[in-house]
């Protein structure tokens, strides 16, 4: 083990081992090791039920006997450690004797009704009352049954939750689902309660099962005690197979596996497959019931063309003759720098790069990009916001951390899967977490401290951690330079003051960069979707220059979706970094002339008749661009749009043509994650109708303009490969950068702020065809703090008008402890509001007001 | 809010005699039964409101431990011991005795509101059995005279609207 | 009404020993106040403590005396305490065990009740001897009135400058918690004890880490019972070597004991360990012999987890290790006593109901085992008792006694076990015949 002592030496201390005797060989581990893990090392299997890998140790069911020679008691092996000389049977006779009894107490009271339990197949229970022979015949009195509710449905079955179903008779109390609920995700919706024999499981009082992660309780549960809706009484186990996959919503790329039946062509259910490099082993609801959406009778089977302003049915070639006959004209008449394209980072490698090629080799200009709800983003590339997203980042190495920052992010809905990697490093490691944000966000339950600063203000904030650390000497002297002429206000408390935020709080922040020896900071969607990116991005180099951060530090502005790191990589950028640029060039025999074009640059251009023709892959801009006005009047005021998806909205009713675009579980691919690793995704459900992959979409288009795109998939797929082996991470700037304050006006007419983003459960435009999902959550909502609630005389539940200078909405109230009392925030997953009718894409925080409805 | 200024302000005063928030569930809870009489989820939620910890916590702790009712009872809980050195010298007749007087069984409240009865295990009064506690106090070494004495008492007690 | 506990103990013979130091002034209804207690020379043995000794001299001292904990396992006082990690910088605690639930015990609530400030002086000089700066004292929920007395006595001892800041000048800081309960047994056990205290359900914590190492908080931590607490000052006041020579030699010291059951005279006495079991019966003194000069049937002789003993075992010394070779154990020093009319199957159903009552359920064998024992103790108690049933209970027994996460389990099933093996016939009668050999005839007195 590499104990690091201070930042610069590395002192290597040999970690103490135990040798020890396991079923007659000698076994050697580190100190410290249960004899469980040991024999699990050992490719010995311990039979277990509440034991669980990602958990704290309950020591609980007892099935995990082992006789210890010279020990009185057989010991249970899962909290026991190994030690020097221990002599240590895993399956003598008195161990199975041991584990015998303990089935059969717990068999005791348990309903055994296998047949038509959902668990049935791949219960613990079920199988190590199997092998070890043990029914419950000796047990000759009525069951213990837990009392009948209102909400019973069928057998001892209660509804606990959107998703969830509870049987507390077959529940073995392995306190597996509590652990991971209050320990791994933070939620305290589910408790145990009574004592004794009448302990159960059980919701919080007055509380439905429905956090972001609840899912996972499912797969947690060794029995069937916790089964979801979603999969019960739908088909057996056996009956499946599994197809590898991961998630296409979140930029981590969780691995899962989808249960499928070929015969049916249906996907029934996603589980986690366990990598935990990545994901630990937990999925968000939106990743676990996410696959819905693939399977959704709403899909678009077919092609439709605009006819005499309205859109009809139509076929494939007929489309893609369309397409190639306006493409073509657009071109004749107005030149190649007319036609242009978004493609979403939700899409595969292939389809990114084949459409990256198709508008840069084959269309021939610098019209593309792959970013939807990122208003006003800078035209060039390499700026201090680029070399921020281009550090390496690893999700491990955020459990190697003593320190971890971030910045921006409502890490919950953005990023589940980080969040409870930080979770994980608070709960079992040394770590100290601050979550900086404008808003409080559950990252609160984490953070030693939630810093909530004005929203607006993140590069003054960055500025006066900086301050305060020169101010208080925290750094060497020397590396100050001429920070404090680059940046105003130049005192940590001036900056404090704007931002609103304690100076103490900022102290800590910047006393923790100092000493923190392995350091992981983070910014997120919050930044992300800022106007003033770039400004946060040049103070967050700044600090890294600063507190000499280099190589104890993993910095990085987080991507949002699935693919956000290939399509970048894969030069889906208007204007690539420069390596990525070169090798393109040099593949594709030259680059196109034109000024590189981002998604708000060429929607200004649709408007001034500048951009004709445009092709949008997997987006709803429509929906999610941060200026509804803007984006509708742009793509109404194109020639041509060509939009393929996988349902109809809002953005392709605009379409002339409409294309029917394949699920990512309707063909194999593969996507980069955040640390830009490579991920497979394999084919799981076949498509009766014809819906294509966006890469084959590309090829048939490139064939209409007759230039094809690739020799063949497999050249396309080495092309790629190469394209990604290149290193597009650009360097720290080698000098301190220009930040400063820049006032906001406020209109005292709109005092709130607003937040938009993704609802805890859902994600992206998509997820609202997740029958599951929509459980949870199927409406958008404002969400407002209690005190703001009070003030304005409203309840949970109560309508709404939520009014900015530009648009207003009527929606519900959700009332949470989880926002400050000046912000509110509604989620963008829902069409039927135009949520983005709110907001502009020039305004740098938006603001609003809201009014009770009365009726 | 059920809980009164004085017990939110008892409550507030445990938590700060601890090291950490948590522990003052069971004084407050004790001090919320103390007040209402019995426990209940709105009681739980407001000692998580006083104490910024999860509710379930409190609900889970309070169902874990057996001496405060969860539904309302009489004015008086009578509850009488009925484990072995109680039983060995007549828990049970003292049960039939007192189901008898009352004329309610073990679980029910006299319908003047007045007396529910109800069993417990061992009160640490083994010595001085039978015994049953009433309320908050003991009363030992009870015979049949004894137990006319004191249901006499506190239903005159009752009545002249004497407080507990 | 009755507060004070009417319990009949034997102080006026403490009184008059030098032996009998927990009594002495049980019955004087001034000692709960502070100046009585000092009057009669309370807090001396703090003051010495905290004026003249070090924390490893009193650890030395008391470890001399052989004090043993009289909560039940008889662990050595000073052993335990000589386990906190020596040099932890983290807080340590100290919680005085007054959750006194086993059934037949009712001996720490004379303390508690009535010489108070001896328990507060006690748990001052062990915290001393741990580097402990906050303690705890956790009374079952039930003794209401026990606790007020605590209280007030600590508010006394904090106004007298007993407890609080710079104690008698020497630096020392001290504060005190009292903690009640809220109805559980099993808080009564020291780890589920400490998470009672930290707000959680009372369930039992894996051991190790014991709490020596980390228990309330995480941190090192010492549970001690009220009367093993409550003999440290006169160990400190008179010396180990003086405790020493009171007691047998293994069993050092006096001990209370709690005689209940079929007794002419039940009541709290306190005997130098060692003392016959048969005299603490039958000795006008003591318990007087059995009511209707009945025929004893058999003793409980250490609280309700303990193996029993038949008439012919009583002669015997009551102490840890004479007790251990009659198969059975001193436990909490609670002496239940039945006598020829009380059905062992009826004796059994009282304590299973007990037992699975307050299993606190996380572990699988008490949880189920104790009520699946419940289950067949009950049908045979009932007439309905089937073949087998009773090698059906031994086996069930056999599966829970040492694979329990806690001692809870071993206590349910160690008095079943003995009760079998004592009995056997009568539990076979039952079974047969559908019915008790002996009826149970346990009646209220009638009163005047
Ligand atoms: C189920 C159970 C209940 C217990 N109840 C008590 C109790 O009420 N009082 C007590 O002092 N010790 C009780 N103990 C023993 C404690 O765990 C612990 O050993 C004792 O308080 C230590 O104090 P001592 O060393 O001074 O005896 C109980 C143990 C178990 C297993
Ligand atoms: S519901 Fe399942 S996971 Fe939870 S305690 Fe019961 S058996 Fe274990
Ligand atoms: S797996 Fe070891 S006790 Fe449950």
């Amino acid at each position: 083990m590499a104990e690091k002592t201070d930042k610069n030496t590395v002192v290597v201390e040999k970690t103490p081992t135990v040798t020890f005797t396991l079923d007659g060989r000698e076994v050697t581990v580190p100190k410290g090791t249960t004899i469980l893990l040991a024999a699990q090392s050992v490719g010995i299997d311990i039979p277990t039920l509440c034991w669980h890998p990602k958990l704290t140790i309950a020591g609980s069911c007892r099935m995990c006997y082992v006789e210890i020679e010279k020990w009185p008691k057989l010991a249970i092996s899962c909290a026991t450690e190994a030690m020097d000389g221990m002599v240590v049977y895993t399956d003598s006779d008195l161990v199975r004797k041991g584990r015998a009894a303990v089935i059969q107490f717990t068999l005791m009271n348990h309903p055994l009704d296998c047949p038509t339990c959902d668990k049935g197949g791949e219960c613990t229970l079920q199988d190590l009352a199997f092998a070890y022979g043990v029914d419950n015949s000796e047990f000759d009195f009525g069951k213990h049954r837990f009392g009948a509710t209102e909400n019973d449905t069928t057998f001892d079955d209660v509804v606990v939750g959107p998703e969830i179903v509870l049987n507390r008779n077959r529940c073995i109390r392995c306190y597996r689902c509590i652990r991971a609920n209050k320990e791994a995700f933070g939620e305290f919706d589910l408790g145990v309660f009574e004592r004794g024999n009448h302990t159960e499981i059980n919701v919080a009082p007055g509380r439905r099962l429905d956090n972001p992660f609840s899912g996972n309780l499912t797969e947690v549960c060794p029995v069937g005690a916790l089964t979801h809706l979603d999969w019960r009484y739908k088909i057996r186990v056996w009956l499946t197979d599994t197809t590898s996959s991961i998630c296409p919503f979140y930029s981590s790329g969780s691995n899962i596996l989808l249960y499928t039946n070929q015969q049916q062509n249906k996907i029934y259910r996603a589980t986690s497959r366990v990598n935990d490099d990545i994901d630990d082993g937990w999925l968000s609801d939106t990743t676990r019931f996410g696959y819905q959406v693939a399977m959704s009778p709403d899909r678009l089977k077919m092609p439709l063309i605009k006819k005499d302003g309205k859109q009809v049915e139509a076929t494939w070639e007929e489309a893609l003759k369309l397409i190639g006959k306006r493409l073509t004209e657009i071109t004749e008449k107005k030149g190649r720098v007319c036609i242009g394209g978004l493609v979403a980072s939700s899409q595969d490698n292939a389809t990114l790069f084949s459409f990256s090629k198709l508008l840069r080799k084959v269309v021939g200009s610098n019209n593309i990009d792959f970013r939807t709800d990122y208003r006003m983003l800078p035209q060039t590339s390499g700026g201090a916001y680029d070399v921020l997203c281009s550090q390496p980042f690893s999700i491990v190495g955020i459990n190697q951390s003593d320190v971890i920052v971030t910045l921006g992010s409502d890490l919950v809905k953005e990023h589940p899967n980080e969040y409870l990697r930080i979770r994980k490093a608070v709960n079992f490691g040394a770590v100290s977490v601050y979550a900086m944000n404008p808003y409080r966000t559950k990252s609160s339950d984490v953070a030693k401290k939630e810093l909530v600063y004005q929203a607006g203000t993140e590069e003054i904030l960055i500025n006066s951690i900086c301050l305060v650390a020169i101010e208080d000497g925290l750094i060497d002297s020397s590396l100050a330079g001429n920070l404090a002429e680059c940046i105003s206000p130049s005192t940590a408390a001036e900056s404090a003051e704007l931002c609103e935020v304690n100076l103490e709080d900022i102290r800590a922040i910047a006393r923790a960069l100092a000493d923190g020896r392995q350091i992981t900071f983070f910014a997120g969607e919050i930044v992300g979707r800022s106007i003033n990116r770039e400004a946060i991005a040049a103070a967050l180099c700044n600090l890294h220059r600063l507190f000499g951060l280099s190589g104890r530090c993993q910095m990085n502005i987080l991507p949002r979706h699935a693919n956000s790191c290939g399509a970048v990589q894969l030069g889906l950028l208007p204007a690539p970094v420069l390596a990525t640029k070169d090798m393109l060039s040099k593949l594709w025999g030259g680059w196109p002339e034109s000024e590189p074009q981002t998604t708000d640059r060429m929607m200004a251009n649709m408007k001034k008749d500048e951009i004709d023709g445009y092709m949008i892959v997997g987006a709803n801009p429509i929906m999610l661009y941060p200026d509804r006005e803007f984006a509708t009047d742009a793509l109404e005021g194109l020639d041509f749009l060509m939009v393929a998806d996988l349902f109809e909205t809002e953005t392709t009713a605009l379409a002339d043509v409409v294309l029917p675009l394949a699920s990512w579980a309707e063909y194999s691919g593969e996507y980069v994650n955040l640390e830009g690793r490579v991920q497979k995704t394999h084919q799981a459900l076949k498509t009766d109708y014809d819906a294509r992959p966006g890469y084959e979409i590309a090829a048939l288009i490139a064939q209409q303009l007759e230039q094809p795109l690739f020799e063949n998939d497999q050249t396309r797929d080495e092309t790629i490969t190469k394209v990604l082996a290149v290193d597009s991470t650009l360097p720290w700037p080698d000098e301190f950068l220009e930040v400063k304050h820049v006032a906001d006006e406020v209109d005292e007419e709109y005092p709130l702020v607003l937040f938009v983003g993704d609802d805890s459960h859902h994600s992206g435009y998509l997820t609202e065809k997740s029958n599951s999902l929509t459980n949870f959550q199927a409406e958008p909502y404002v969400e407002i703090s209690p005190t703001l609630a009070k003030r304005l005389g409203i309840d949970d539940g109560d309508s709404v008008r939520v009014e900015s200078p530009v648009g207003k909405i009527v929606v519900p109230v959700r009332i949470s402890h989880h926002i400050n009392n000046d912000v509110v925030f509604v989620p963008m997953n829902f069409s039927g509001k135009q949520v983005n009718s709110l907001i502009m894409r020039k305004s740098r925080v938006d603001r609003v007001r809201i009014s009770k409805v009365v009726d | 809010m059920i809980l009164t200024p004085e017990s939110v302000t008892r409550i507030k005063d445990a938590a700060a005699l601890y090291p950490q928030a948590k522990s003052a569930i069971l004084p407050a809870i004790t001090i919320a039964y103390r007040q209402v009489g019995h426990l209940n989820p709105d009681l739980y939620g407001e000692i998580a409101g006083i104490l910024d910890i999860p509710a379930v916590e409190v609900a889970e702790a309070a169902s874990f431990y057996t001496m405060f009712p969860k539904e309302p009872v009489g004015k008086y809980l009578i509850q009488v011991c009925h484990n072995i050195s109680c039983a060995l010298l007549g828990a049970e007749g003292l049960l039939s005795y007192l189901q008898d007087k009352l004329d309610i069984e073990v679980g029910e409240t006299t319908s003047d509101n007045l007396f529910t009865l109800v069993r417990v295990e061992c009160l640490g009064s083994c010595a001085t059995a039978p015994m049953m506690q009433i309320n908050h106090d003991y009363y030992e070494n009870l015979s049949r005279a004894e137990v006319d004495r004191i249901i006499e008492k506190l239903t005159a007690e009752a009545q002249s609207g004497g407080t507990l | 009404m009755s507060f004070y506990s009417p319990v009949r103990t034997n102080a006026q013979e403490a009184a008059k020993s030098d032996s009998l130091p927990l009594f002495r002034f049980v019955e004087d209804p001034e000692q709960t106040k502070i100046d009585t207690y000092e009057a009669h020379g309370g807090y001396q043995a703090w003051r010495k403590t905290l004026t003249e000794m070090t924390p490893e001299q009193v650890v030395g001292e008391v470890k001399n005396a052989g004090l043993r904990g009289r909560g039940g396992a008889g662990f050595p006082a000073g052993v335990k305490w000589g386990f906190v990690p020596k040099g932890s910088t983290k807080p340590k605690y100290l919680i005085c065990n007054a959750d006194e639930s086993e059934p037949g015990t009712c001996k720490d609530r004379v303390l508690l009740e009535r010489d108070p400030h001896a328990v507060i002086e006690g748990m001052a000089i062990a915290s001393y001897a741990i580097d402990c700066h906050l303690m705890f004292i956790y009374i079952r929920g039930e003794f209401g009135y026990a606790a007020d007395v605590m209280r007030a006595a600590m508010a006394e001892a904090y106004k007298k400058g007993q407890l609080g800041k710079n104690i008698h000048g020497g630096g020392y800081d001290l504060d005190m918690i009292v903690h009640t309960g809220g109805g559980a047994y099993v808080c009564g056990e020291e780890t589920a004890q400490t998470n009672s205290i930290e707000g959680r359900r009372g369930n039992a914590r894996m051991k190790p880490p014991f709490p020596a190492v980390a228990g309330l908080y995480g941190c090192p931590t010492i549970v001690n019972n009220v009367e093993t607490l409550a003999s440290v000052p006169h160990i400190i006041n008179r010396g180990g070597d003086w405790y020493k020579t009171l007691g047998t030699e293994k069993s050092t010291g006096s001990k209370i004991f709690s005689l209940s059951g079929h007794v002419r005279q039940p009541g709290n006495y306190e005997l130098l360990l060692g003392h016959n079991l048969k005299d603490l019966i039958y000795s006008p003194k003591y318990g007087g012999g059995i009511i209707g000069d009945k025929k004893l049937k058999g003793v409980i002789p250490g609280g309700s987890s303990t193996p029993f003993l038949k008439p012919d075992q009583i002669d015997v010394s009551l102490d840890y290790e004479s007790l251990a070779s009659a198969g059975t154990m001193l436990g909490s020093g609670a002496v239940i006593v039945f006598h020829e009319e009380t059905c062992i199957v009826w004796i059994i159903t009282k304590l299973i109901r007990f037992y699975r009552h307050e299993s606190c359920g996380k572990c699988t064998p008490c949880r189920e085992g104790t009520a699946w024992l419940e289950l067949l103790i009950n049908r045979i108690e009932q007439g309905g008792g089937k073949p087998g049933d009773i090698e059906k209970i031994e086996s069930i027994c056999d599966n829970i006694m040492g694979r329990t996460v806690c001692p809870l389990g071993d206590a349910a099933v160690m008095p079943i076990k003995s009760a079998i093996a004592q009995w056997r016939d009568e539990w076979q009668y039952h079974i047969d015949h559908g019915k008790c050999l002996v009826e149970t005839k346990c009646e209220l007195a009638p009163g005047n």
